[in-house]
């Protein structure tokens, strides 16, 4: 597929470096790593490059992200952290692409560094590395510091949009560039030029190049991507294909322009593009102007208006392209580009044409084309997006849907059928023998049986643990997904500078070692250095510094236009800490959003459960269902008929096909639409809060929009903890879904004969492949969900916390 | 300013990795020791300036990671670059059935880059699964050069890159000599071939 983004993710991280800047005689080094087992050799050699791009005066504390390439195009992430009163710069590969959750945890080691304890760095590093990845929406939490403290950071959920101010990235960008120059940008993509970022400050460079390659989702970027170039490596501007490139101001002024050629520029520090192009105004004029009209409407920006505000444009272009969708009974599905061209409006088709010329497009094709063909299904932003704008514009489109959808119940069984043969052999072997009937039945249960005592190994459901949302081309990321429920601490507090000349003196540590056996130099040297240190440290919380901080933001800010800016609320603060130490460790709070005010300093208690804090409400209340175990690739197609989807529509009642996803109602063969159990009615209700910008816009009403949503819930889920049949309002997006839990069968109505017969077949035979999933499941799941929630942990915990302004 | 050159060409290198492309472009650099970024930020490139007629040629070759990737290579790709180094793994007959794809596109839909057809890994007849005649026939169809190299035992490499540049010159000498002359009064034989074709690069 076209993902650039890794599956089967393993750790939270790969690698921790800390980086020793260049001096005049010796270019920047890593002085420490962990684990001292990732050994590539090119990506170590390159860390050190990337950590000090060029020379630069750091004033604030800087959180930035690069990415590195690999031979197959797969991108690792670099989160780095530089702090003025740090020696050395902080660096975490990870095939993670969490933005706000990294700098989260760079700030947590941040902090470590300075600890009293030597090993406390090693072991929290220790236990995140060892630590497996939760479901989407669940916690990440590990504790350290004695199990005083607690570091707990939420797995991004599957293709949200990124939002403001929870979307660090997309809030740069769009408080740095204006929407003007957001749609330039924008238009350049979509031409695939050869496109230059550029800014004095890394965080802001790497931000807006993250934020533009997020803007146009559902397509990726597939060229060259580079969000912060290092001088080292100037040369690659000169490269002919398309790129996207971050260059630091001070990389850039080494470029002879004449050299370049052709190429956009866009200036994040002065919010200018310079383009030799005409790239906005060649792209169809209701689609610009219906862009232009949803970024003029500031209310409904906050949140995920911007990003949706793109994403409708895209769907407006490249929506169509479900209807040039071709089936065939028994035949791979395929595009056809000519259907895609004519059925789209007249004034599009030129743009169009060229459109199919892209990569980026013909990438998006594919991956859709093989989702399809694997029986995989997918109801992403973008389709729900696509679902409603073709109800909403045209009769006409809804009566193709319809027409397609009544075609596609008839082809079900054929295509289902071809999708089966590529399914495990031993379902595979079992829906045709058990359906066959006949003599040999008893027989190929039983060979059946012993293959699957053989078979299900627990690798496969380990897989199917880890990889969900790991999923490619899942949207950008916006880990924190309930404003309330996540928030930055950023330790600003004046560290001791205690043995950290490093330059002056090369007795004392400039660094803390991770391990007493990991470190290169003499404990003796080691003990000198934390022989002032008293056991308890309360760092100092510098106020003054990070008012200026913010105050240096906003000089900083170019003059964008201010009515567009997010507002700026006290509901988006969380008052969180990273640690809740017995030496209550003070750290100032603040939100995700660089423009926020710091919040209150809180001291939280040595009892202070920070699970309440992390926790909202709605999870709180909301326990999950028993999802069944989320499918690998592997698993799912062992557990093949059980579920998959196939594109969107609207059947003739209204309900939207393409969320046949939703695995509780839907006859997943015969693409029955689904339908709505009086529980998931209750909870769309709840919906409605996470959904912020829902009701700013009036064209953004629609009744059915909480109906997709419902259908979402449970989709994708990867708890395994509940038993109690809730559904879990964490998960607002529809995501890939390839189960029907057994338990929830009896509420869809929407199955149909056909399916039932193969599943009741099935089971007559005593083979349930649902029963067994989550039995298989079940074993593992009582203690898997670290929280179990329950209404009583549902206690006002900032009454318990204590203020101090 | 004095420019140490006459031409600078900016080509690229295509087929899947695995294929020999870094080997062939290690072969043909000027200078070896700059190392390889292909492995840490996906693209990288060789520089080396060649003589050709008395014109000095400054050439970069240019190549990006995990092509293998795209079913085909869309017309962005190619735009802005002078010629295409087209190479396959005679050993590997997956590769070649990726560079006739990719062919294909670059024929179909852009008008004026110039290509090359390498086989390269040709120095184990054992192991050879693409047989130069399906080769030389696939070239042939499709208008355009075809060389077997070997990399590791450096045959052919050097003809082969002194050949897409001369290619490349040619083109652009031509275009210069269109330009000049009224266009009515030139027969170009080699681009009269590509009529029709939908211009995009």
């Amino acid at each position: 597929m076209g993902s650039r983004i890794r599956e089967n993710v393993k750790h939270f991280f790969e690698c921790f470096c800390e980086v020793v800047p260049p001096t005049p005689e010796k270019e920047a080094w890593i002085i420490q790593q962990y684990p001292d087992t990732y050994n590539d050799p090119e990506v170590l050699k390159s860390v050190p490059k990337f950590a000090y791009p060029y020379k630069f005066e750091n004033t604030v504390i800087q959180h930035y992200s690069f990415v590195l390439t690999n031979i197959e195009s797969k991108w690792t992430f670099g989160f780095c952290r530089h702090d003025p009163k740090s020696e050395t710069a902080l660096v975490v590969l990870t095939y993670l692409p969490w933005h706000q959750a990294f700098y989260k945890f760079l700030d947590n080691i941040a902090v470590l560094t300075q600890s009293p304890r030597s090993e406390d760095l090693g072991e929290f590093l220790k236990d995140v590395y060892n630590k497996a990845l939760p479901p989407p929406g669940k916690l990440f939490e590990v504790t350290f510091n004695m199990g005083e403290s607690r570091f707990a950071i939420e797995r991004p959920k599957q293709f949200q949009l990124p939002s403001i101010p929870e979307n660090r990235n997309l809030t740069e960008y769009y408080n740095a560039v204006d929407a003007s120059n957001m749609m330039l940008i924008f238009a350049s993509m979509l031409y695939e030029r050869r496109i230059i970022f550029t800014s004095k400050k890394l965080t802001r460079l790497s931000a807006c190049v993250q934020s533009a390659n997020d803007i146009i989702y559902p397509m990726l970027w597939q060229h060259i991507f580079i969000p912060v170039l290092p001088m080292a490596l100037i040369d690659c501007l000169l490269a002919p294909m398309p790129f996207l490139i971050g260059v630091p101001d001070e990389v850039l002024k080494k470029v002879h322009r004449h050299d370049i050629g052709d190429v956009v520029i866009l200036d994040a520090d002065a919010n200018t593009v310079e383009t030799p192009f005409d790239d906005l105004n060649n792209l169809p004029q209701d689609v610009i102007n219906s862009l232009k009209k949803q970024l003029k409407n500031r209310s409904a920006l906050l949140g995920d208006g911007v990003s949706r505000a793109f994403l409708r444009a895209l769907v407006q272009l490249i929506g169509g392209y479900r209807e040039a969708l071709h089936f065939q009974p028994g035949e791979k599905v395929t595009f056809d580009k000519d259907k895609f061209i004519d059925s789209r409006p007249v004034t599009s088709q030129p743009f169009l044409k060229q459109m199919l010329h892209l990569q980026i497009f013909q990438q998006f094709i594919e991956e859709r084309l093989e989702m399809l063909n694997l029986g995989l299904g997918f109801s992403d932003e973008f389709e729900i997006e696509a679902c409603r704008y073709s109800e909403k514009t045209s009769s006409r489109l809804k009566q193709q849907y319809r027409e397609w959808t009544s075609t596609m119940k008839k082809e079900g069984t054929a295509f289902f059928k071809s999708v089966k043969e590529k399914a495990n052999p031993a379902m595979k072997s079992a829906v045709k023998t058990v359906k066959d009937g006949g003599k040999g039945v008893k027989s190929a249960y039983k060979g059946l049986r012993s293959k699957l005592k053989e078979n299900p190994n627990s690798q496969q459901l380990q897989n199917g643990l880890d990889s969900p949302s790991d999923k490619p081309r899942s949207a950008p990321n916006s880990p924190t997904g309930k404003r309330r429920s996540l928030g930055f601490s950023v330790p600003t507090a004046t560290y001791r500078k205690d043995s950290l000349n490093f330059k002056s003196s090369n007795s004392e540590r400039p660094y803390s070692p991770l391990t007493p056996i990991s470190q290169p130099l003499s404990p003796d040297a080691l003990d000198r250095s934390r022989s002032n240190t008293p056991g308890i440290d309360i760092p100092r919380i510098d106020l003054m510094t990070e008012m200026q901080d913010l105050l240096q933001l906003r000089l900083e800010t170019p003059p964008v236009d201010r009515s567009l800016k997010p507002v700026r609320s006290l509901e988006n603060f969380k008052h969180t800490s990273p640690l809740s130490s017995p030496e209550h460790w003070a750290f100032p709070s603040r939100s995700g959003a660089p423009l926020t005010v710091p919040a209150t300093k809180l001291f939280l208690p040595k009892s202070q459960d920070t699970q309440n804090l992390l926790q909202s409400p709605d999870d709180v209340f909301s326990s999950p269902p028993v999802p069944p175990p989320r499918a690998s690739s592997t698993e799912n197609e062992f557990f093949g008929s059980a579920s998959f989807v196939v594109g969107g529509g609207r059947s003739e009642n209204g309900d939207p096909v393409f969320l046949v996803a939703n695995r509780h109602t839907v006859d997943v063969v015969k693409l029955s639409p689904p339908t709505i159990s009086p529980r998931r009615k209750k909870d769309s209700m709840a919906e409605d809060l996470i959904r912020l910008d829902s009701t700013s816009d009036i064209d953004d009403f629609d009744p059915l929009k909480s109906d997709d949503s419902k259908n979402s819930f449970l989709q994708n889920s990867l708890e395994f903890s509940a038993t109690d049949g809730h559904v879990p309002l964490c998960l607002s997006n529809p995501l890939y879904n390839y189960h029907e839990p057994q338990g929830v069968q009896q509420n869809g109505n929407g199955i149909t004969k056909d399916t039932k017969n193969d599943h009741d077949l099935l089971q007559e035979y005593g083979l349930d492949f649902n029963h067994f999933s989550r039995s298989f499941i079940s074993g593992r799941s009582a203690n898997f969900d670290p929280f179990q929630p329950t209404n009583a942990t549902k206690v006002s915990s900032q009454s318990q916390w204590t203020k101090f302004e | 300013m004095a420019r140490d050159y006459d031409h600078l060409f900016k080509l690229l290198i295509i087929g899947d990795s695995g294929v020999g492309k870094s080997s062939l472009l290690l072969r043909f650099a000027d200078n070896t020791f700059s190392g390889s970024y292909i492995t840490t930020i996906g693209v990288d490139f060789k520089i080396r300036t060649v003589s050709i007629d008395g014109q000095r040629i400054k050439l970069q070759i240019w190549d990006t990671a995990g092509q293998e990737r795209f079913r085909t290579i869309t017309s962005t790709y190619y735009r802005g670059t002078h010629g295409v180094i087209v190479v396959y793994d005679v050993t590997n007959g997956d590769s070649f059935a990726n560079v006739k794809r990719w062919l294909h596109e670059i024929e179909q839909n852009c008008d004026v880059v110039n290509r090359i057809l390498v086989g390269n890994k040709n120095d184990c007849p054992d192991r050879k699964v693409v047989l130069t005649e399906d080769a030389k026939r696939f070239a042939d169809t499709m208008g355009i050069q075809l060389f077997e190299t070997s990399a590791k035992d450096n045959i052919n490499v050097e003809e082969m890159f002194i050949s897409v540049t001369r290619l490349v010159l040619r083109a652009k000498l031509e275009m210069k000599e269109r330009q000049n002359v009224t266009q009515n009064d030139v027969v170009n034989l080699r681009k009269s071939n590509k009529q029709g074709k939908k211009k995009c690069c």
